[in-house]
């Protein structure tokens, strides 16, 4: 049933990628220093949160609100094992404290994914919603790891350099560490693993019959998502330099739900889209008047609309788009368009 | 999906508003560096004034517009401009967050950009960062909470070019530990305004023998910090702390553990826990006038109009004091009122006296460098470090770390005398001229003030204590 | 399931250990102080009442619908907030919500509460009817929609509405204290009446679903939609109205809680949380397993506060998420809970 695209429709989706590419690889030359880092490293890294849920949600079907916490874990976790100002200061080698805060994310994503993973759907997203308030209020009330006022000035391994007047280096850590999760989450699709994961998405039940360890599959997942998760942590708190409850609090959750939807929660691109028109417009709203201090609501309207009017986000539209251009370039024959995406919508 | 295509349609509409958006918003971004961008500004000079003749300066203001803070983001805009329209400029609005126009100081007009952030220190940092690197003021004033303070503190180190100063965000640490070079707080820290308590405790009150109870977050842990230095310095005994967890609202559980056999207690409270934490002590163990100290909140006029008569009686403290009959005093509280209809009657609120000792700082700093701070604000931070600011509550000097030494006031809440069936405020004691270090207790050695420091320990008596020569 | 696997054995012989410990523990610690036990035990009790009032009302709208109101909090908390303003024009200002001093009468607390309670149900049925009603069955979907208007609601009260957290004036008719006559014990009358409220509550909805036959319906529905569909009954009103009783409950829990605790703009995130613990560990869509789980959720909360060792109380948060890990590693459904 599969129609191959036609070769415009291709463009359509391989001239704006490699624009985007070039844009990327040039931008500490486009942009100025404190765009660069406050909003193109700030996409960067809330787009690797956010991918981290679009990957669970597209190819495995379970919407998790607890990616945000799972970030916090990794960043907590090497904020208080290298030097830094609160917290518990251990002064580890800022290196191991990052492997050490990326691996504990990853065991409390297994763990939790061990726990969450026989939960489907809607329960599924309640648990992990549960799960991140209840990190948040963690680290809000143990003084002795954070405490409200967070824990500041953690030490960044020296080739991150200062994100403030030094902004590059930072910025192609966090775009190497995008592609390099972007490649890799695409290429596990099509593994036996990340096949199995499509097929646990599509009909559990069926995948059981045929003999996978469902659960253990979920919990695999999870776990990879915890992974991604953690990547974008230790990004957020190199970038910040420093991390607090507030960083991982509701509103944050929410940030990279919103982020993960409007950009399109079944095709990976879609989350650094989103973030990118997150930051931008985050940005762009504090400085007038118009919007003044109601930003959430108007963020919130938008994600209503995003949800009512287009569930693929904005990769939904381009994929219409480009779908419609493809059909009138090759003529009548057509497959229904966003075969994936309604196969991807777990109910 | 289910909606099929019919969506599409729409779909290709949304996607184009959000691109019209995306691309405004790079053009706005990339725009920023020019340094003519003005799409930040609320209140600009139109540079007609006949006075304005210096290049126009860029001030940054910003307070809490989400969060929990953000309904007193009016009190912080109102104080931060009064100093401005007493120079000259009018309001642009009702809405003290529009700014002033035709704002001059020292000859050169003056331009607000306005910035908020959600009391977070990341969002604070945040802001700090567009309003110095992409607005490109030249002094920023703010922020409004805690951990903000510290942060912003942080990142004024990354900028020495720019001149911080402190909104009302009171951390101890903000200047006792981080002693940035630029940044300058001109009102005394959540530590200083228990100043006089303990001593009120030990002396007039009979009290040895004290259990404290505080939210378990910074700003607490500053106010019971300063009631324990003081207290157990001259001789008191602290015998537990109780911590209710941040965002704890039925402090029941913890009410019943406060032993009954205590001479009182010390409440430090935050302010979404005070009124909730008044009403269901007195249900679980009757009248608490006589055993309650603290609660810096319980003034506030509108928690003090929910509480009543019950708390007649409590002894607080705090930097301001509503019943001052100074005429400087009167002076500012009718500036404020004439200036913003909204804000009559909220002139003892710290948020808008913190806005406004530091804004008038600022200008006063200005005006003796002549507006001139192309030394890299070397003259004007000299200014600001050496100033003796005459703010309406008495004399405000900074110490070496550019934190504030300042009058106290120590307030009793009283029977209503004016007849509105709310209890007054009426100050009792002022103690004058606290400084951040309790006479030596605090440095920048000693642990920062948490659940269990500062220790209960006898030390040198504060010179305001009678112990230490002063009541 | 007559042959319990291994590692299932061992999963149980561990909670109950653990379970025994906890026991034992607090056995110890209320022979250690009888009277601080019973106050707290009341605390935890009257806590309870509250939340199985709110939890309800999220659960009834799932069990029959399969919607996760996520703006079930949001909807406590603009109770609060209007309960909050109408009493201050009631009573011109005068109703100060402190102890001994309140002087609201009667229709000061009852009026707002109904108007709150009636405010808040309208409000989601208009959610329901505009927003939820055409996308039936697309439970992500909706529980995306009730997210972004809860954003939209905690913006909004947070622009139009006060500074500090504030308390609604119980009725000066209502006594204080009630006197328990064991250890010397007055304890506040109110948070026993939201005991007795919430019980109330219970009994109607038990009575409402087994004995009417509007319940006969929900129950059906919540079997077999279709069926009940193609039976000639008119479904959707069937929704419309479980949908408004549930925003009810949540309106009623709004302005209880804002009588017995404070009324906040924290509270949308709070309750929301609670809401979803208790259906979680009771299972969502029964209601006794609402009481059951707002039961356990009340009491660890106020024990933890108390029995965790000195300088540890902070860590009573975790004590939650172990009572949720527990049951979910059990019951993945939650104690009640069913498959859908």
């Amino acid at each position: 049933m599969t129609r191959s695209p036609h070769l415009v429709e291709r463009a359509l989706w391989w001239g704006p990628g490699i624009v985007v590419v070039l844009v990327l690889a040039a931008a500490p030359l486009l942009f100025t220093d404190f765009y660069l880092s406050a909003v193109l490293t700030k996409a960067l890294w809330l787009g690797l949160a956010a991918v981290s849920l679009t990957f669970l949600a597209g190819y495995v079907g379970m919407v998790s609100l607890g990616q945000v916490a799972l970030y916090g874990i990794a960043g907590f976790t090497m904020a208080n094992l290298v030097e830094a100002d609160g917290g518990s200061a251990i002064a580890w080698n800022p290196w191991l404290g990052t492997l050490a805060g990326i691996l504990v994310c990853t065991g409390v994503g297994l763990l939790f994914g061990a726990i969450a993973s026989r939960s489907y759907g809607i329960y599924f997203l309640m648990i992990t919603l549960a799960f991140g308030v209840i990190v948040y209020l963690f680290f809000a009330q143990v003084t002795q790891l954070s405490g409200f006022g967070g824990v500041n000035n953690v030490d960044r391994p020296d080739i991150v350099s200062n994100p403030v007047s030094d902004p590059a280096n930072l910025f192609y850590i966090a775009l190497g560490t995008a592609a390099a999760v972007y490649v890799l989450l695409r290429y596990l699709g099509r593994t036996p693993f990340g096949l199995a994961l499509q097929g646990v998405r599509d009909d559990p039940s069926r995948m059981r019959a045929l003999g996978f360890n469902v659960p253990l599959l979920r919990m695999l997942a999870f776990g990879l998502g915890a992974l991604v998760a953690a990547f974008a942590g230790i990004l957020s708190v190199w970038w910040n330099t420093r991390i607090s409850p507030g960083s991982i609090d509701l509103p944050r959750t929410l940030d990279v739900l919103i982020i993960a939807v409007i950009g399109g929660l079944y095709r990976l691109e879609g989350a650094w889209v989103g973030a990118i028109v997150f930051t931008v417009l985050d940005n762009w709203t504090r400085g007038i008047d118009i919007v003044g201090g109601r930003f959430n609501t108007v963020i919130g309207v938008v994600f209503l609309a995003i949800v009512l009017l287009s569930p693929g986000g904005l990769m939904g539209i381009w994929q219409s788009i480009t779908d419609f251009v493809g059909r009138r370039f090759a003529g009548t024959g057509s497959s229904p368009p966003e075969a994936a995406e309604e196969s991807a919508h777990p109910s | 999906m289910r909606d099929g295509s019919d969506g599409g349609r729409f779909r290709l509409w949304a996607f184009l508003t959000v691109l019209a958006f995306l691309v405004a918003g790079i053009a706005a971004g990339c725009g920023g560096d020019d340094g003519d961008d003005e799409g930040g500004v609320t209140a600009t000079t139109t540079g007609t004034d006949a006075e304005a003749t210096g290049e126009p300066l860029r001030i940054g203001i910003f307070s809490n517009n989400e969060g929990a803070f953000a309904p007193f983001e009016g009190q912080t805009w109102g104080g931060a401009m009064l100093p401005l329209i007493e120079r000259g400029a009018t309001p642009a609005s009702d809405d003290p967050t529009d700014g002033v126009e035709n704002a001059v100081i020292a000859g050169r007009p003056i331009e607000i950009v306005y910035g908020g952030s959600d009391s977070t220190p990341d969002s604070a940092v945040e802001e700090a960062r567009r309003l110095v690197e992409q607005e490109n003021v030249e002094i920023l004033l703010g922020p409004l909470s805690g951990s903000e303070g510290i942060a912003v503190a942080n990142y004024s180190k990354e900028q020495p070019g720019v001149t911080f100063v402190n909104g009302i965000s009171g951390a101890q640490d903000t200047t006792l530990k981080v002693r940035s070079e630029n940044f300058f707080r001109f009102h005394s820290d959540g530590t200083q305004w228990t100043a006089g308590l303990g001593d009120y405790a030990y002396n007039e009150l009979g009290w040895r023998n004290v259990v404290t109870i505080g939210d378990d977050y910074d700003f607490p842990y500053s106010q019971i910090a300063g009631f324990v230095a003081e207290f157990c310095a001259i001789g008191g005994n602290v015998t537990e702390r109780l911590w209710p967890p941040l965002g704890e609202e039925d402090y029941s559980s913890f009410i019943t553990q406060i032993p009954e056999d205590v001479d009182g207690f010390f409440m430090g409270v935050g302010g979404t826990g005070t009124v909730a934490f008044v009403n269901q002590y007195g249900q679980l163990r009757g009248n608490l006038a006589d055993k309650i100290m603290g609660g810096i909140f319980m003034t506030d006029p509108v928690i003090l109009e929910e509480l009543g008569d019950q708390v007649v009686g409590v002894v607080t403290a705090g930097m301001t004091a509503g019943d001052s009959e100074e005429p400087a005093y009167l002076e500012y509280a009718e500036g404020l009122g004439n200036a913003y209809a909204d804000l009559e009657g909220t002139a003892s609120s710290v948020f808008a006296y913190g806005y406004y000792t530091a804004m008038e700082a600022i200008a006063q700093a200005l005006e003796e460098v002549e507006g001139d701070l192309s030394d890299d604000h070397a003259a004007f931070r000299e200014a600001l470090a050496n100033m003796e600011l005459d703010a309406p509550l008495g004399t405000i000097t900074l110490d070496e770390n550019r934190q504030a030494i300042m009058d106290n006031f120590l307030q009793q809440i009283v029977e209503d005398q004016t007849g509105d069936g709310v209890p007054d405020v009426q100050t009792i004691k002022t103690i004058p001229q606290v400084d951040q270090t309790f006479a030596g207790f605090f440095s920048p050695e000693t642990p920062s003030p948490d659940r269990t420091n500062p220790a209960c320990e006898e030390a040198e008596p504060p010179p305001w204590t009678v112990q230490g020569g002063g009541g | 399931m007559s042959a319990v696997p291994p590692r299932t054995l061992a999963v149980r012989v561990l909670i109950g250990l653990v379970l025994a410990f906890v026991a034992v523990y607090v056995g110890y610690k209320a022979a250690d102080d009888p009277r601080t036990f019973v106050v707290v035990g009341l605390n935890g009790l009257t806590l309870a009442g509250l939340y199985f009032v709110v939890a309800s009302g999220f659960t009834l709208i799932f069990g029959l619908m399969r919607v996760v109101n996520m703006a079930h909090g949001s909807l406590y908390m603009l109770a609060g907030f209007f309960a909050l303003e109408l009493q201050k024009n009631l009573t011109g200002g005068e109703a100060t919500s402190a102890f001994g001093t309140s002087k609201a009468g009667i229709g000061d607390w009852i009026i707002p509460l109904v108007v709150a309670c009636l405010a808040v149900g309208l409000i989601g049925l208009v959610m329901q009817q505009v927003f939820l009603r055409w996308n039936q069955g697309q439970e992500l979907r909706q529980a995306l929609i009730t997210i972004a208007i809860s954003i939209i609601i905690a913006d909004q009260v947070l622009a139009n509405f006060g500074g500090v957290a504030e308390n609604l004036a119980a009725p000066s008719s209502f006594p204080e204290t009630v006197s328990l006559r064991l250890y010397d014990i007055s304890y506040p009358f109110f948070r026993i009446f939201v005991l007795l409220v919430a019980i109330a509550v219970g009994l109607a909805l038990w009575a409402m679903i087994k004995r009417t036959r509007f319940g006969m319906i929900v129950r059906a529905g919540v079997d077999d939609r279709q069926m009940v569909s193609a039976l000639g009954i008119n479904i959707q009103l069937v929704f419309a109205s479980a949908f408004l009783i549930g925003a009810f409950l949540a309106g009623l829990g709004g302005v209880l809680g804002g009588t017995m605790i404070s009324v906040n703009k924290g509270n949308d995130t709070t309750y929301l949380l609670f809401s979803l613990i208790v259906v979680i560990i009771g299972g969502m869509g029964s209601l006794a397993g609402a009481a059951i789980g707002a039961l356990a959720l009340g009491l660890v909360d106020a024990f933890g506060d108390v029995y965790l060792p000195a300088g540890y109380t902070n860590y009573s948060v975790l004590l939650i998420f172990a009572l949720l890990v527990l049951v979910l590693a059990v019951r993945p459904l939650g104690l009640f809970g069913r498959p859908a």
